[in-house]
């Protein structure tokens, strides 16, 4: 494998959710595990989205605020967690498809490790990396797959450096 | 005769038939929206000069400077304005003055629509009050349609009632000389008692079914107003600036000072205050967010129609289709100045009325000689003022504020759909124009 690509920087057995998942088991999923982001695929295991946090707030939190020109100050609104619950209530039986992001683009297994690196600090959030001319997601980079790989990478140098 | 060197044939066709088909072709595709306005406005007003039906020199004596500084200005001042706050705590403070009844929350939003139609443009107008209109039936747990197509209507009406209240009033205005007071003593009057009479249908619609669970009204009576204040010193200087700006339009037309002096006048004090506090990269920024919220694609839509139908008229072709209303209404002032208010107000329904009173001008122009004068026209210009903004309320494309309401509505998954909403809007409507034709027959004719 080449290291210095996004193969050589993915998670190849990445956790992932389904599209007719509900809202509610994805939330208890991605709470108990603290994940931020997590890879939607369909049964051909096809990459379709993202799910994470961002759609669980937006979904606590009213629709005019996060709407295209909504409310740019919402300092008046004084809302207690049991209002935000009630919202989330109203939306926990329905699919993750209603709100997964499809604003995270996938890389190619090949993109050179600095592209990758590029791509993962201007989105922010793990990138899935998906196989070319179909959408067959082959794995996952995330911040810590990357970092845990930076820190590995000193270490090998420095116990070749010994030797 | 505007341009000296108009040539005699261009592309084959005479300067009559160029001009014509460039404009026809130029309204087409403004109607199926393939392009966007401005570039296609943008591109008419090249090929007028291109053409040879105006020199470069006759294009810009075409562009109407007085409606570009006041729509600038106005754009500059309300951008500036909307950061303070000040228009959130309107509509939350008017719902709580209801006490959150939803019915009462209805005609409160409608009057502050109106109310800030009338004083900004419907457009901005709209942008502010439609999210927290969003916000308040979200938690009431209500239809955001009754409310929407309300303050669609009081947009348009609100608009129609002064100067710089909507667009085409703000040509007619700069065409004419008729000032900001010409059109309040005129045209507020009519707009108000329209606005009221709208609320009756929409009662016996909507209104009357629109109950929400106390718990809800709770939550709505629980929004602090005064939080929606953001920036109380910016609050201060606006609101000083705008009462300056309103005094410069009522007072400033007798002596002699173009409502888009006094605009760009406000807009340059307002800027002044806003950047004073700050250091030269801060002001760099505020002016650069200030300039931002004009909105450039209206005003380039504007100049190129500007100078399509200056070059339109420089061929001679609106004069004789003047020639021929006059005709067709043998000569009657009554016939004319109703049937422009009609038509206007249909044909405003279905294409944007823009580009409608842009052409309409020259051509009520080109009637004075045959009804004694421009005086004589002040009725038609009324009816033509009346006409295209009440007309807006016909469609759902029948002004801009129409299609921000409904892009909000989308986004909110309660969408206004075009054929539903005009099965109800156009006869409201018409009910509208024909009660603006009893006040100007009477009035005026």
């Amino acid at each position: 494998m080449n290291t210095s690509n996004a193969a050589g920087a993915m998670d190849p057995n990445p956790t992932t959710l389904n599209p007719d998942d509900t809202i509610g088991r994805a939330a208890d999923y991605i709470m108990k595990n603290r994940y931020r982001n997590v890879p939607v695929v369909d049964e051909n295991f096809c990459y379709v989205g993202m799910f994470g946090v961002n759609c669980l707030l937006k979904q606590v939190i009213p629709k005019a605020v996060f709407m295209r020109d909504g409310l740019r100050n919402v300092s008046f609104i004084h809302e207690s967690f049991d209002d935000l619950f009630q919202r989330f209530a109203e939306v926990k039986d329905q699919p993750i498809s209603i709100c997964m992001s499809h604003e995270i683009k996938p890389v190619a297994p090949d993109t050179p490790l600095t592209e990758t690196m590029m791509q993962l600090y201007n989105t922010r959030a793990s990138i899935p990396v998906v196989e070319p001319g179909t959408c067959k997601l082959l794995g996952m980079i995330s911040y810590w797959e990357i970092g845990e790989k930076i820190l590995a990478a000193g270490l090998t140098a420095g116990e070749n450096k010994d030797a | 005769m505007h341009n000296a060197h108009q040539a005699d044939v261009i592309f084959g066709l005479s300067p009559v038939l160029f001009a014509g088909s460039l404009f026809v072709l130029t309204y087409l595709l403004i109607i199926t929206e393939r392009l966007n306005r401005a570039v296609i406005a943008m591109m008419a007003a090249a090929l007028m000069i291109i053409g040879g039906v105006l020199t470069q020199e006759a294009a810009v004596q075409g562009v109407d400077f007085n409606t570009i500084g006041l729509l600038t200005g106005m754009m500059i001042i309300v951008g500036i304005t909307r950061d303070s706050g000040v228009f959130q705590y309107l509509a939350i403070r008017s719902a709580k003055v209801v006490k959150g009844d939803p019915w009462g929350i209805l005609v409160m939003l409608m009057f502050v629509t109106a109310v800030l139609s009338a004083m900004l443009d419907n457009v901005t107008t709209v942008l502010l009050i439609a999210p927290v209109t969003l916000l308040i039936t979200d938690t009431l747990k209500l239809s955001a349609y009754p409310y929407l197509f309300a303050e669609i209507f009081a947009s348009n009406i609100g608009g129609t009632a002064t100067l710089i209240g909507d667009p085409p009033n703000i040509m007619i205005g700069s065409a004419t000389g008729l000032g900001y007071n010409d059109f309040l003593f005129n045209l507020a009057p009519i707009s108000i008692f329209i606005l009221l009479v709208t609320i009756i249908p929409i009662y016996f619609i909507w209104g009357r079914h629109l109950k929400a669970d106390p718990e809800l009204i709770e939550k709505v009576m629980q929004y602090r107003e005064i939080d929606a204040i953001k920036d109380w010193a910016l609050l201060k200087k606006s609101l000083l600036v705008i009462t300056l700006v309103m005094f410069g339009f009522i007072f400033g037309h007798d002596y002699g000072y173009q409502p888009a002096t006094i605009a760009m006048f406000g807009a340059a004090i307002l800027l002044v205050l806003n950047c004073l506090p700050h250091n030269q990269e801060k002001q760099s920024e505020l002016v650069a967010r200030a300039l931002g919220e004009v909105e450039w694609i209206t005003i380039f839509f504007f100049i190129g129609l500007f100078i399509l139908v200056y070059g339109l008229e420089s061929t001679g072709l609106l004069g004789t289709v003047a020639r021929h209303v006059i005709e067709l209404t043998d000569g009657d002032k009554t016939v004319t100045a109703l049937s422009i208010l009609f038509v206007s107000a249909v044909a405003s329904a279905i294409v944007d009325n823009i580009p409608f009173v842009a052409t309409m001008i020259p051509l009520i122009k080109n009637m004075a000689a045959s009804f004694g004068g421009a005086e004589e026209l002040v009725p038609i210009w009324w009816s033509l003022a009346l006409g295209a903004c009440l007309g807006g309320n016909g469609s759902l494309v029948g002004a801009s504020a129409n299609l921000i309401v409904a892009g909000f509505a989308e986004r909110s998954g309660q969408p206004i759909r075009f054929l539903p909403f005009m099965l109800m809007a156009f006869p409201l409507m018409l009910g509208s124009v024909a009660i603006s034709a009893v006040y100007v027959y009477f009035r005026y004719l």
